[in-house]
């Protein structure tokens, strides 16, 4: 009986160690990525902005929390405020602030997919340990 | 039941031990009459996939990157009948049960568009990073002929030119920069001649110091100076290497290869897309001239954090800006369709570095 207990336990270990360490690795393209999918699947230009804006607001807010965190290194407080940094810059943009060109209501599909594009490529220089993008996931979903 | 429950956990336990201790997971197919015929191509593809390498469509479907590359990869291996193919997949670390680690590098030998070798190894084994690379090489490939065409391609995240470590996500501790790829390039082709090409699909490596570093090892470099899109370079033009390379002609098949690649990537992506062929001999001038510039700068930034750092078109620092820049290399460019970049209009070709601004 103890012995079928401790499998399960490992067992379980396993599964939730795994489970983990892929939703920390990938949950930020695929948070990115449902909001593009969520932009293509409406036609009024108003509710596209908003999904948008609301998606960055939202993972803004995420990093913020995760940032003051005094668990956080100094290397990954680094990678993060360079995420927000991009962020940011993306969310500039689509309002026409500091100096960039509003994205038009015909761009927004396109902005919708460049903002996917440009995360996944900055992902591979922004170094955020798993844990802390774990935790970042984490936040984001318990802010909906 | 107390007997009952220790067999469970010894059988268990010799399960999982064997895991470790088996041979290789292996298969070698004798050569046929077919594969006996000498190859005009030989091909060595490395693709690394120990990090994140998952990307979305524009229809919203994931790949991985790895995957993606090794499948394309294969495709080229079979449809060239008149090659040998080397694939080395790098994958991450995974442990059977948390604790039992299993084998984290595929090897696949085609010849003549048939798989002859297919094996698993560890890729820490050996003191130099790419030590089982370079030992199953040399254990399969095909007699040394002058007509041999000779392709090299590698697939991953920006190989760095400094630090390296972390390049693994599973041996954070282990190091990787280009140099080390030119160390493991100069023991595949010995004291043979260079490779015809060489392919980068990554991010940032058409720089000064990365093709230096790679230039005693090919005669043309195909590379990114800027951002690529983890869909990479089509392999397309490789599929098919009797028709698309008949007469060795590299520097042409290497501009179609590039330009194709550019034409498939600027059909969906947003961000820019820049794709540089080098003709080795001929950017050496240019080369020369901004090399003690450059590893000025590498010292310079040395033990800066990522987040302080940036890469630029070296076009932009006057420094630069030498006779030659624009020689020997041909440039395939669009900038992205937003950002602070979307009016930049061309760029030279090389990628260098400095601090945020």
């Amino acid at each position: 009986m103890l012995g079928r207990t401790a499998f399960r336990f490992i067992v379980i270990m396993f599964v939730v160690v795994y489970a983990g360490i892929a939703l920390g690795q990938d949950g930020l393209q695929k948070y990115f990525n449902d909001a593009a999918l969520k932009v293509k699947a409406t036609t009024d230009p108003s509710q596209k902005r908003e999904i948008l804006n609301t998606s960055f607001e939202k993972m803004s807010k995420a990093l913020g929390k995760v940032q003051s965190s005094p668990l956080v290194s100094k290397d990954d407080r680094a990678g993060i405020e360079l995420f927000k940094a991009t962020l940011q810059e993306k969310q500039d943009e689509l309002s026409g602030l500091n100096g960039y060109e509003r994205v038009s209501d015909e761009q927004l599909d396109a902005f919708s997919d460049y903002v996917v594009q440009d995360m996944e490529q900055a992902d591979q220089q922004i170094t955020i340990s798993v844990v802390v993008l774990l935790l970042i996931i984490i936040i984001v979903i318990l802010l909906v | 039941m107390l007997l009952v429950g220790v067999g469970y956990w010894v059988g268990l336990a010799l399960f999982l031990s064997s895991c470790s201790s088996i041979p290789p997971a292996h298969r070698v197919t004798p050569l046929g009459k077919e594969s006996m015929l000498p190859p005009r191509y030989s091909i060595v593809f490395i693709i690394h996939g120990d990090g994140g390498y998952l990307y979305h469509d524009v229809r919203g479907n994931a790949y991985r990157a790895d995957e993606e590359a090794l499948a394309k990869a294969k495709t080229v291996a079979e449809r060239n009948t008149q090659a040998e193919v080397f694939i080395f997949h790098e994958r991450r670390r995974r442990h059977l049960l948390l604790f039992f680690p299993l084998r984290d590098g595929k090897f696949y030998y085609y010849r003549n568009g048939r798989l002859l070798a297919e094996e698993s190894y560890w890729r820490d084994q050996g003191q130099s990073r790419f030590d089982p690379e370079v030992e199953l090489y040399h254990r399969f490939r095909a007699e040394e002929r002058p007509e041999l065409t000779r392709l090299f391609l590698y697939f991953g995240h920006e190989i760095p030119e400094f630090g390296g470590a972390g390049y693994d996500a599973s041996y954070s501790k282990r190091t990787f920069t280009v140099d080390n790829l030119a160390d493991e390039l100069k023991r595949i082709t010995g004291d043979s001649t260079k490779f015809h090409l060489i392919v980068l699909s990554t991010c940032f490596n058409g720089t000064p110091h990365s093709i230096a570093a790679l230039a005693p090892y090919g005669r043309y470099i195909i590379a990114s100076p800027d951002n690529l899109h983890l869909s990479y370079f089509d392999l397309g033009p490789f599929e098919q290497l009797d028709v698309g390379l008949p007469d060795r002609d590299v520097s042409a098949f290497a501009k179609t290869f590039a330009g194709h690649a550019f034409d498939r990537l600027t059909e969906d992506m947003q961000t820019a897309v820049t794709v540089a062929v080098y003709d080795v001999d001929r950017v050496q001038g240019f080369l020369h001239s901004v090399d003690s510039i450059y590893d000025q700068a590498l010292t310079t930034l040395k033990g800066q954090t990522p987040a302080s750092i940036e890469h630029f078109d070296c076009a932009e620092d006057s420094a630069y800006i030498l006779p030659g820049m624009s020689g020997g290399v041909d440039v395939f460019y669009r900038p992205p369709r937003f950002g602070r970049l979307k009016h930049k209009q061309s760029h030279s070709g090389w990628e260098c570095w400095r601090f945020l601004k």
